[in-house]
């Protein structure tokens, strides 16, 4: 080749900045609304088309093995399917603790409440969820709600 | 005006921006706010439960419908006698035909909201879930001059309990 010169095309990258401004805004204006409830990364919770938000309450994460109150953990899953009575000891214990050990305002929102949210994981049977649903109304949380992934509406199949 | 025509100079002379800056900036904000982005939210579903200190209530012989959930298929009952089984379909349970059933009881009974699920100890939870959406709200699919598919609330006030 008589013309050996190195000849270097420009890309034009006009298209990848739209793009990425785009995306970054998205993104950004995505992230700046946060959640009362995070997702918890080790169960899956079931889905479901309700769509009230979540509250500031007290929190309790039933996995497949064990349960956490308020981030500590208190009992295994599989003592509670071998106790036979209907309320759980630790938790029941750690309840009372949270609704006494008021620190800020955060905790006095979350101890006035007088209700639980239960993160389960999908497999966990129901008699689990049912004990720890009594156990919290005996220590005087009157209201209970299930937290569940939002899901879009589904078909019927008639 | 001495001056007739223009300075092409001036029009082909054009300055480029220098892209690599806001590149740089982009190609690190992006991968980091997709990797820290959430996009499935969590709601809540409430529960109406009687408070365990409350006195013994008296049953009212209002209408109730009660869905048992057992390890063998649906039943649905209205409080004191069952109304139909519902086997399951494909080791599933037929929220379809749940979902029928409930529709249809709810237009004989428009003003009754008490709903109850009952279910077996070892059944999974998140089979309470699926049935509480059932009992709970239905969809009907849009009549054909409008594509919006519309939501009634069946029986909102759904508690929870254990089979007989």
């Amino acid at each position: 080749m008589a013309r050996n010169r190195t000849k270097t095309t420009k890309m034009n990258l006009t298209a990848l900045m739209d793009v990425f401004t785009i995306l970054v805004f998205f993104l950004l204006v995505n992230s700046a609304t946060t959640e009362v409830l995070e997702t918890p990364k080790q169960i899956t919770l079931p889905a479901s088309v309700v769509e009230e938000k979540p509250r500031e309450t007290v929190v309790i994460f039933v996995s497949p093995t064990e349960v956490t109150v308020q981030g500590q953990p208190v009992a295994l899953v599989a003592d509670i399917l071998a106790t036979e009575n209907q309320n759980i000891g630790p938790i029941a214990d750690r309840l009372a603790e949270v609704s006494k050990n008021i620190i800020g305002l955060r905790t006095l929102t979350v101890a006035e409440s007088k209700e639980v949210t239960i993160l389960a994981d999908r497999s966990v049977p129901f008699n689990v969820v049912k004990k720890v649903m009594s156990t919290a109304t005996s220590e005087g949380y009157g209201r209970i709600s299930l937290a569940v992934l939002q899901k879009a509406s589904d078909k019927p199949r008639s | 005006m001495a001056r007739g025509h223009h300075y092409r100079r001036r029009t082909s002379e054009q300055t480029d921006l220098d892209m690599t800056s806001f590149l740089n900036l982009m190609v690190v904000l992006v991968p980091f706010l997709l990797i820290t982005a959430v996009f499935s939210r969590i709601t809540i579903v409430e529960l109406s439960l009687p408070s365990s200190a409350g006195s013994a209530e008296i049953t009212e012989p209002s209408f109730r419908i009660e869905v048992i959930v057992r390890s063998t298929g649906l039943e649905l009952t209205d409080g004191s006698s069952v109304i139909s089984r519902i086997p399951m379909v494909d080791d599933e349970y037929d929220l379809g035909m749940l979902a029928e059933q409930v529709l249809e009881l709810k237009r004989g009974h428009p003003d009754d909201d008490d709903a109850s699920v009952l279910l077996e100890p070892q059944i999974e939870y998140d089979h309470l879930i699926q049935v509480m959406d059932v009992v709970r709200s239905a969809e009907l699919p849009g009549t054909d001059d409008q594509e919006e598919i519309t939501r009634l609330a069946l029986f909102t006030d759904v508690s929870i309990g254990d089979a007989p």
